[in-house]
């Protein structure tokens, strides 16, 4: 695609390089980026060695010493890799559907309503998945009011969700919102002048659509398909609430298997297996992903801004449609919270009798989900912070820059994403008490690191490897160095993407639980402890107001933080 | 390419380790006063309850202070064996589980043998042979009805078996509570029942829920209006105002004691005693019934609802054999329950 940056008016440099056959220019360019990026390349990978590369090295290790190698061969190990691959995929398949298309909806049609719509398809973010999990129960599990009815009336259940389908149903509705940030971050960079190109040329508007923007999403649909596929087979909330009364066991279950079972000697050995086993199954679906994300389109920097597309009589249809779907996923949830928390227990029925403010009153007051809150905000946001530092350094890199390494960068950067929470805190728990970190908050500081690295990398990848580097090539021909090509245009093209990703982790951190739960010193807490605690007490009307509370707070703080960016657009 | 990634990853290892050997120094030697002692106790204790008896504890003993790590079975299997590859067991106590974990580390010399005050008041039933643990708590497993739609509720494990009980009920997944695990060793190895009784009772295909809080949950909700689980955190929804009761059926019931057990690597034992010798102790125990637990001992009653310990059959096989087939038997019990 011919570049704008051929008008800028340009220096010496510029001219004694445009003078310079092709050949070398390109080999000079190169050399030339690696010289002046070579620091902070070094700088990243130090930091993703430190920080990824230590934990995976000391889980490969544990694997190893414990010789438990013969476990990988157990027919219980196979079928769980199967169910965690199948899952996994269709989870993240269905959600990249699900996530891209609310994308579009929100970023480019007039649909009414837009901004309480993409906030309310926000909400499953806020909430910890084995919450959620279980309010699903509730909504559809084989003796759900709806099944129950249809059961008698029918004769058999409508859809249990139970099994392998609830697996992936959950997994979609718990992840359409990382792709449609993702995604919608994408299409907010997309210019225009294509898209209007086709409808000068003639093409109607879906056509248009269907051939310039959908293709040019391309690397954005799969860049959010690869990162929910990878951090898919870490879940365990999940598979543990709705797919274990089917039998439908995964690897991450699996890992509690062998820590329960009286026969397994070495239950961390068992542990570090299983995770070796996760971190191959995501190296190869990162390899896939890279020969099916070779061919890449690239456009310039949007000269215009996304116009929206009436829909005209579609206006209608399409808005009921997504305000139904969207509902349908979030209110439910959200209502049987609601209703379990006004209740004073479970199984009591909510009338103005019944009804009681008492769990709430005990959410927000008790010691313990206090002192998980200030735990889990002050973890959260410094995690979000890093993360997002890291994350634009790294993200930039491998998607403006060129060197052999960058492959191997991004990958190291996103591998945590497949592994189970317990497995990477156990790692952690192996270093702590060498780097003077045991029973302090900064292990479970530097665990979130790890594993949210790649929410933040792949929130830059997605619309930044969409972008030719004719900018950075701009400022390179004006005279600036690679390094504040980097530092001037690559850096702050990828901002916005990097705080996007950055508020994906301070969400996911606030209500952590598999880390947290292993990391903490003893008589702290975190939020997500502080729920499941009181959900292992069978307090399960107290745990989903904290769930409540929690939600909601956050939801608010979404929509001040969604409001800020839109107004100045 | 790849020398430079090992390079960069040795010298990463490298820092993370120097700022080992410069923290480590900084850390302040452990204090050895007599009087002001720290004890760090592991447990799977529900938060509320584990928080009461930290308490009474503390007031009853002053000069002790209980630093409770809270987290379920499988955590704490995990955080210790972490904190073993690392150096030692961190933990003074551990207040959890069942005894075949306590078997485990005690064969692995990891506990202290005991010298628990006023042992021969409690039930020999939860007092190992060799000192090593003593069970806290009976916790048995138990039907559970939900009272808006059972009328009559079953009495036996053998009724359960009855085709009107088909779908009707749940029970905890032996893979994830340890509890769970126990039971169905002690189904197989009771005569009464055995394999027979687990395939009819197979037959009426139960949903299997990940573990006993989620089993009493669906029991009170109704989602299944019979479960098989653990009779305390039924009394618990009870007295929440639950519609959910418990039977006792007239095999008996299989149950794990919630052992409490000193790490041989503590540096404070006589505190570490003291918080067992609590645990106990008639002040102990009367806490444990007032949190819904049948106690360990025969002179401070049971709580509201439940019988009184005599009226209540146990099964109590020896541990060895149910220890020995466990792992088959949970094997037997996931083929079945496919």
């Amino acid at each position: 695609m011919p570049s704008s940056s051929d008008v800028i008016d340009a220096g010496p440099a510029a001219r004694r390089a445009r003078v310079a056959a092709p050949g070398a220019l390109r080999v000079g360019r190169v050399r030339d980026l690696l010289r002046g990026t070579v620091p902070v390349r070094v700088v990243a990978w130090v930091a993703v060695a430190a920080l990824v590369g230590v934990p995976l090295v000391a889980v490969l290790s544990l694997a190893i010493a414990s010789g438990q190698i013969g476990i990988l061969a157990s027919e219980d190990v196979a079928v769980a890799a199967w169910h965690s691959a199948v899952s996994s995929v269709l989870g993240a398949a269905g959600a990249v559907v699900l996530g891209g298309a609310l994308a579009i909806v929100l970023e480019r049609t007039d649909v009414p309503g837009r901004a309480a719509l993409r906030l309310l398809a926000c909400s499953p973010l806020l909430m910890p998945p084995f919450v959620g999990a279980i309010a699903w129960i509730g909504v559809a599990g084989p003796m759900s009011p709806v099944n129950r009815w249809w059961t008698e009336t029918f004769g058999g259940p409508l859809w249990s969700i139970y099994g392998g389908d609830g697996v992936v149903f959950l997994l979609v509705v718990h992840g359409y919102p990382v792709a449609m940030l993702i995604v919608g971050a994408a299409l907010r960079r997309l210019p225009a002048d294509l898209e209007q190109a086709a409808r000068i040329a003639g093409a109607s508007t879906l056509r248009a659509f269907a051939a310039v923007v959908v293709p040019l999403l391309r690397p954005a649909l799969l860049s959010s398909a690869t990162l929910l596929a990878v951090s898919n087979l870490a879940d365990f909330g999940i598979p543990s609430i709705v797919g274990l009364p089917e039998r439908f066991t995964t690897l991450s279950t699996l890992v509690y298997r062998y820590l329960q079972s009286a026969t397994v000697d070495d239950p961390l050995g068992a542990v570090a297996t299983i995770g070796s086993v996760l971190l191959a199954v995501a190296l190869a679906g990162l390899v896939a992903d890279a020969l099916i994300g070779r061919r890449r389109v690239e456009l310039d920097a949007g000269a215009s801004a996304p116009a929206r597309t009436p829909l005209g009589a579609w206006r209608l249809p399409i808005a009921a449609g997504s305000w139904i779907v969207v509902a349908a996923l979030t209110v439910l949830p959200i209502v049987a919270l609601a209703t379990q928390s006004l209740v004073p227990a479970a199984g009591v029925p909510l009338t103005w009798e019944t009804v009681t403010l008492d769990n709430l009153v005990r959410a927000v007051t008790s010691e313990h989900a206090l002192a998980g809150m200030r735990t889990s905000i002050m973890l959260a946001v410094l995690a979000a912070v890093v993360c997002t530092v890291l994350g634009l350094v790294v993200g930039a890199l491998v998607t403006r820059t060129r060197s052999r390494d960058n492959r191997a960068l991004h990958a190291a950067a996103i591998v945590p994403q497949a592994i189970p929470g317990l497995v990477i805190a156990v790692a952690w728990l192996v270093i702590a008490p060498r780097i003077g970190l045991f029973d302090t908050p900064w292990i479970i500081l530097v665990a979130y690191v790890t594993a949210f690295l790649g929410l933040v990398v792949q929130a830059v990848h997605a619309p930044l490897s969409a972008t030719s580097t004719t900018a950075e090539e701009a400022a390179r021909v004006a005279g600036a160095s690679p390094l504040r090509a980097l530092v001037d245009v690559s850096w702050r093209m990828a901002t916005p993407a990097a705080i996007a990703g950055g508020v994906l982790v301070l969400l996911t951190a606030a209500r952590e639980l598999t880390l947290s739960a292993l990391l903490l010193s003893p008589g702290a807490q975190t939020l997500g402890v502080a729920i499941f605690n009181l959900q292992q007490a069978g307090d399960y009307n107290a745990a989903s107001a904290l769930s409540l509370v929690v939600a909601l707070v956050g939801l608010a703080g979404l929509g001040l933080a969604a409001r800020t960016p839109q107004e100045r657009s | 390419m790849r020398s430079t990634t090992t390079t960069l990853l040795a010298a990463g290892l490298g820092v993370a380790l120097l700022a080992g050997c410069t923290s480590a120094d900084a850390e302040p030697a452990a204090s050895g006063a007599a009087e002001e002692q720290t004890i760090t106790v592991y447990t799977s204790e529900p938060q509320e309850k584990i928080d009461e008896i930290v308490a009474a504890f503390e007031a009853a003993n002053p000069g002790i202070t209980v630093e409770v790590f809270r987290a379920g079975t499988g955590d704490l299997t995990a955080r210790i064996a972490a904190e073993q590859q690392s150096g030692e067991v961190q933990a003074d106590v551990l207040l959890a589980a069942d005894a075949a974990t306590f078997e485990g580390y005690a064969a692995d010399d990891l506990l202290l043998e005991l010298d628990t005050a006023d042992v021969d008041a409690l039930d020999p039933a939860v007092v190992d042979p060799e000192s090593f643990y003593v069970g806290t708590r009976i916790i048995p497993t138990v039907i559970a009805y939900n009272t808006s739609l059972v009328e009559e509720p079953p009495t036996s494990w053998e009724q359960l078996t009855e085709a009107e009980y088909a779908n009707q009920i749940v029970m905890p997944n032996p893979d994830v509570s340890g509890a769970a695990a126990y039971n169905a060793a002690v189904w197989l190895d009771e005569p009464q029942l055995g394999d027979a009784w687990l395939e009819a009772l197979a037959a009426n295909e139960p949903v299997i829920a990940d573990s006993n809080g989620p089993v009493s949950q669906a029991v009170a909700t109704g989602t299944q209006p019979i479960g098989i689980v653990v009779d305390y955190l039924v009394r618990d929804l009870a007295a929440a105002g639950s519609p959910v009761a418990v039977s006792y059926p007239e095999e008996g019931v299989p149950f794990v004691s919630q052992p409490a057990g000193i790490f041989a690597s503590t540096d404070a034992p006589e505190a570490s005693q003291a918080f067992v010798d609590f645990l106990v102790s008639v002040e102990g125990q009367e806490l444990a019934v007032e949190q819904a637990y049948l106690p360990v001992r025969g002179d401070v009653g049971t709580p509201e609802g439940a019988p009184s310990m005599d009226e209540i059959a146990i099964l109590a096989p020896e541990l060895d054999t149910i220890l020995a087939t466990q792992d088959e038997a949970v094997s037997r019990f996931n083929a079945l329950f496919q």
